[in-house]
């Protein structure tokens, strides 16, 4: 089955983080990565840029309005997923809290829903 | 540029959401995804089930915890994803604007990193 990952966690870290601290954290996220596509768990995933990027748009009666900011205001900030394969929930979950973020933020994991054609 | 698109929409209103409407919104679905593959804004999209299904993940001191549901509780839920190629931010918003979602629910853009 298939998993998506959310990654939630400080964003100002990053902001604040020494260069040695963002080399740690980078190199740490690299290490990870390489070992779930060894393993066969990865499928991709993302970083994103912080929620000051972000824009939120929604359609009503034909017309497109955006506004600035993430859809949400959370004391951590999605900043990242990784979508993984995995044999059920318990081995996703393992394979969750090997994320480096899941050491200081929070890391949401979502079953992905199969679709048919219609 | 990559762009994400997280798609937030309401799911406790399914279940009230007529039959041949969920069946129009598949098909808007399958046409749009065809539609920005043929543009080349496409790189991946997937649906979520349901934030019912979600466990969240901590570790603190080596030690793993989890809990049920999701990271936060919104009026709006992510229901999915949209990963899409654009020229700018602007591309972005006018793609993101054509997901079926974006008239019934929220649509946030968020550029990638690299």
């Amino acid at each position: 089955m298939r998993y998506l990952c959310l990654i939630y966690s400080d964003e100002a870290w990053w902001e604040k983080a020494s260069e040695a601290e963002m080399q740690k954290g980078m190199a740490e996220y690299n290490a990870f990565t390489e070992n779930i596509k060894k393993n066969g768990n990865y499928v991709g995933g993302e970083a994103l840029q912080p929620t000051k990027t972000a824009k939120s748009v929604r359609v009503r009666n034909g017309k497109i309005s955006t506004t600035d900011g993430p859809y949400v205001e959370t004391k951590e900030q999605l900043g990242g997923y990784y979508l993984i394969k995995a044999k059920d929930l318990n081995d996703a979950l393992q394979v969750a809290s090997r994320i480096p973020g899941a050491q200081h933020g929070t890391v949401e994991v979502r079953p992905i829903m199969e679709f048919d054609q219609p | 540029m990559k762009y994400l698109c997280l798609v937030y929409q309401e799911e406790k209103q399914e279940p009230n959401v007529p039959r041949d409407q969920i069946e129009q919104a598949k098909k808007d679905y399958w046409a749009f995804t065809e539609d920005i593959k043929k543009s080349g804004h496409y790189i991946g999209s997937n649906g979520l089930k349901h934030t019912d299904a979600a466990t969240t993940v901590r570790v603190r001191n080596g030690k793993l915890s989890t809990t049920d549901g999701p990271f936060a509780e919104t009026k709006e839920q992510l229901g999915g994803y949209f990963l899409i190629e654009a020229k700018d931010l602007n591309d972005a918003i006018q793609v993101a604007a054509r997901i079926p979602s974006a008239k019934w629910g929220s649509i946030e853009v968020r550029p990638i990193w690299g």
